[in-house]
């Protein structure tokens, strides 16, 4: 049978998808504009590629590939800014998170193209209540192989991304007391969840063969997995990431999973190989704290069965691929996200907070939607938090 | 044979409310059918069914009913409020082309129908006076249509933003030209002079005050929904009969009340209010009494005059709400949509020109009903306009909800 061509890419090397909420400012619900909206970005001049998305209230913005965080970062500041710019014309908000906090998911509309209305005829109510937002982080690779291996040693960080990315603990007006209840809509779908334990580029391609075959899939696009990869591209794509409510915080992100991959490539071992398919089984568990408790979810280590809260795992983690942060030149994003873990929390944790001011929940996404719009703030008094920060790393080991 | 002493005398005395309900009742039948058989707007349905029922039936025998009046005011009132809270500062603010459109629409409309007026052979200040009015789109129609499409999206929006803004010029400039009236007919410099600025000033303070103790009362009245929304309908009410008290416009006085309180509410308190479907009732009876109040009776000549009028004050928006619809930011074909959703006629046109008339009732013959039947014209065909326009755009809702039942 023939292999699929894993387009050959530079290793390492990373773009990122955001999917983004349109808003009304009137009463902050989501709002049919993705067609108005690109009917202006069209025109102007911008990196990356603005693209609709299935519903009208959803548009997907991507970037082209980058090395390096910092240039990624400045890439998707420059799309957010092209957008937001858009929109103050159209009056509508664009906004990160991962789940309209009180849309009716009914009342969606699909956006008109025959790839979103067969998903909706096939899905059903599935596909409207699937307007969730998703961060989606590709990673270049040499080539299937060290693709197949990354996506299975990724899978340990799962949670990681889960955790640090959660920013939708509310969901069809309530608050779900989950940090990250978009994947639970996701978990709805037959073919999500996790690939298949095959470890080299062959035996997967054969296992799509069989799918293929029997009928159930047509292209790899039919596959709602966590991680997958995406030989068009030569690359893994993590897809666990709710849209993140700053793009800074997108690019950051991007930036763990480069450093990660780095890391995994360069110690690399047969541990991923002796272990096997055990490796996955604690991963729904492991999933499910990430996103029921945030940086509080406990997790179990699949290769030392050791249990620890996702807070200190993110931070050993972190103190272990310091190398990997610095030959990257991404210790500045890696500093961020240490700072969040074990300070500032996450969006989730902000979000919960803002609605505990005003008990409302339009204008907890009237904020949410204006955070998306104001530029990084480095007022002195964080520039100091973020600098005290080196003192708070865990000691290398 | 002896009358049978319990039973009431015949014919019976029915009360005129009781024949002014059952005229809602076979209203709403008559709106239900034409949106299932037809596809027509239901308030179509409603102005058409009190066009008749008030013509042949004698159903609607006095307009005046007290409650129905209250009732209509009401609405007129809310409708006014729902409409200014469309005005939104911050996107002119950051569209001014918007603005310019808007201004562009109204001042060609304007001039337009002025100048067809004249040609026709109509004094200025009379000319004037409906030409400022036919500015205006009718709020009540597009309101309630985008509402019952639950229409949602660009055109939507900038039809509402405006409609908000040339019924704002047209209450301005109405009051503006009464001076005009006041100088044609008194020669009083201070009636000139102070009259307007009287009632603009007096209006917009007014609504200022207003908007400041509703958004105050909501702040106390915490989240509870029902509360909220009663106290805003409540305040609505009371603003504009303070307004009326005043002789204020309270046309004015509650758009403005709308545009202020939205623009000053910080906490967007109003973004979690929904009025509903509470004014249904309401706008049912609006659009009865405003079919019962179109004339049919009108000449062919009235009508042909009526005509050019309506023709040029379409032309007049379309032109300039599609010329401009680029730099605002839409695409040609959707600017065009906009344009064509402009067209219904405020009835709000008909109390404006009686108000003129009843301050000066000898200008009063010269209007011989081009004005009404300009407004029968439009009452029919201005709400077949804006739901084909929401409908074509795909901006409405409904599709969805027919679906789910």
């Amino acid at each position: 049978m023939e292999e699929i061509e894993f387009k050959e890419s530079t290793p390492l090397t990373m773009g990122v998808e955001l999917e983004l909420q349109l808003i009304s400012p009137r009463d902050c619900d989501l709002t049919r504009a993705a067609s108005d909206l690109l009917a202006l970005t069209e025109s102007a001049r911008h990196p990356g590629e603005i693209k609709p998305e299935i519903t009208e209230s959803m548009i997907e913005v991507s970037t082209t590939v980058h090395e390096r965080h910092a240039p990624l970062c400045e890439e998707l500041q420059v799309i957010r800014d092209v957008l937001v710019a858009a929109a103050d014309r159209l009056n509508i908000e664009v906004s990160g998170g991962g789940a309209h906090p009180f849309q009716r998911w009914h009342e969606r509309q699909i956006y008109d193209r025959p790839r979103f209305n067969h998903v909706a005829d096939l899905y059903g109510y599935l596909a409207k209540q699937f307007t969730v937002f998703g961060q989606h982080i590709h990673i270049g690779c040499a080539n299937g192989d060290d693709a197949m291996y990354l996506l299975h040693a990724l899978g340990r960080y799962v949670p990681h991304f889960i955790a640090l990315s959660a920013s939708s603990p509310y969901y069809q007006g309530v608050d779900t007391a989950y940090d990250c209840s978009r994947l639970n809509a996701v978990f709805a779908f037959p073919l999500s969840g996790r690939a298949p334990f095959k470890l080299s580029w062959s035996g997967f391609t054969e296992y799509f063969h069989k799918m293929q075959a029997a009928g159930i899939v047509e292209s790899m696009k039919d596959f709602y997995w966590d991680i997958r990869p995406k030989p068009e591209y030569g690359t893994v794509e993590i897809r666990v990431c709710d849209t993140p409510l700053t793009v800074n915080r997108a690019a950051a992100l991007a930036a763990y999973a480069q450093v990660l991959c780095h890391k995994l490539l360069a110690e690399r071992d047969d541990r991923l190989e002796k272990l096997g398919e055990d490796v996955y089984l604690a991963y729904q568990y492991n999933r499910f704290q990430a996103c029921r408790f945030g940086f509080d979810g406990v997790i179990i280590d699949p290769y030392t069965q050791q249990m620890s809260t996702l807070r200190d795992d993110i931070l050993a983690t972190i103190a272990e691929s310091y190398r990997s942060a610095c030959a990257l030149h991404a210790t500045q994003a890696i500093n961020d996200l240490v700072y969040m873990a074990r300070i500032e929390g996450n969006d989730a944790r902000w979000m919960r907070e803002r609605y505990a001011e005003s008990a409302s929940l339009e204008d907890m996404m009237w904020r949410q939607a204006q955070r998306f719009r104001a530029p990084p703030r480095v007022s002195p008094k964080k520039g100091r938090a973020v600098r005290q920060e080196r003192q708070l790393w865990p000691a290398r080991p | 044979m002896e009358p049978i002493s319990f039973l009431p005398a015949w014919p019976l005395a029915v009360p005129d409310l009781a024949k002014f309900c059952a005229a809602l009742i076979v209203a709403m039948l008559v709106g239900e059918l034409g949106d299932r058989l037809l596809r027509l707007p239901r308030i179509a349905g409603y102005v058409i069914a009190g066009l008749v029922m008030g013509r042949f039936a004698g159903l609607i025998s006095d307009p005046s009913l007290h409650l129905v009046s209250v009732l209509v005011d009401t609405a007129i009132g809310m409708i006014l409020f729902e409409l200014g809270q469309r005005v939104s500062f911050g996107w002119i603010k950051r569209n001014p082309w918007l603005l310019a459109a808007s201004l562009l629409e109204s001042a060609l409309a304007f001039t337009a129908v002025y100048w067809v007026l004249i040609w026709l052979g109509m004094r200025a200040p009379l000319a004037a006076i409906i030409a400022a009015v036919s500015m205006a789109t009718s709020p009540a129609v597009v309101m309630t249509i985008a509402r019952d499409l639950r229409a949602q999206g660009q055109v939507t929006e900038r039809l509402l933003l405006l409609t908000a803004l040339n019924n704002i010029y047209a209450v301005i400039t109405v009051t503006m030209l009464f001076a005009w009236l006041h100088l044609e007919y008194r020669h009083d410099a201070y009636t000139i002079y102070l009259h307007p600025v009287y009632l603009l000033a007096g209006s917009v303070l007014l609504a200022a005050v207003a908007a400041g103790l509703l958004l105050g009362l909501m702040e106390v009245l915490d989240k509870r929904r029902a509360t909220q929304v009663l106290c805003v309908i409540t305040l609505v009410i009371a603003t504009t009969m303070v307004a009326e008290a005043l002789k204020f416009s309270p046309a004015l006085t509650a758009l403005a009340f709308g545009a202020f309180a939205r623009s000053m509410d910080r906490k967007r308190h109003f973004a979690s209010l929904d009025f509903g479907d509470a004014g249904l009732i309401v706008i049912v009876a609006f659009f009865v009494l405003t079919g019962s109040m179109l004339d049919i009776r009108v000449s062919l000549a009235t009508l042909a005059a009526a005509l050019g009028l309506v023709a040029a004050r379409a032309l007049a928006k379309m032109v300039s709400v599609i010329a401009l619809g680029r730099a605002t930011g839409i695409r040609t074909r959707k600017a065009s949509l906009v344009a064509v959703g402009m067209l219904p006629m405020s009835g709000l046109a008909l109390l404006l020109a009686r108000d003129a008339m009843a301050l000066y009732p000898h200008i009063g013959r010269d209007a011989a009903g081009i004005l009404p039947a300009a407004v029968l014209i439009l009452e029919i065909l201005g709400p077949l306009a804006v739901s084909f326009v929401l409908r074509t755009s795909g901006e409405a809702g409904e599709e969805v909800r027919r679906g789910r039942n």
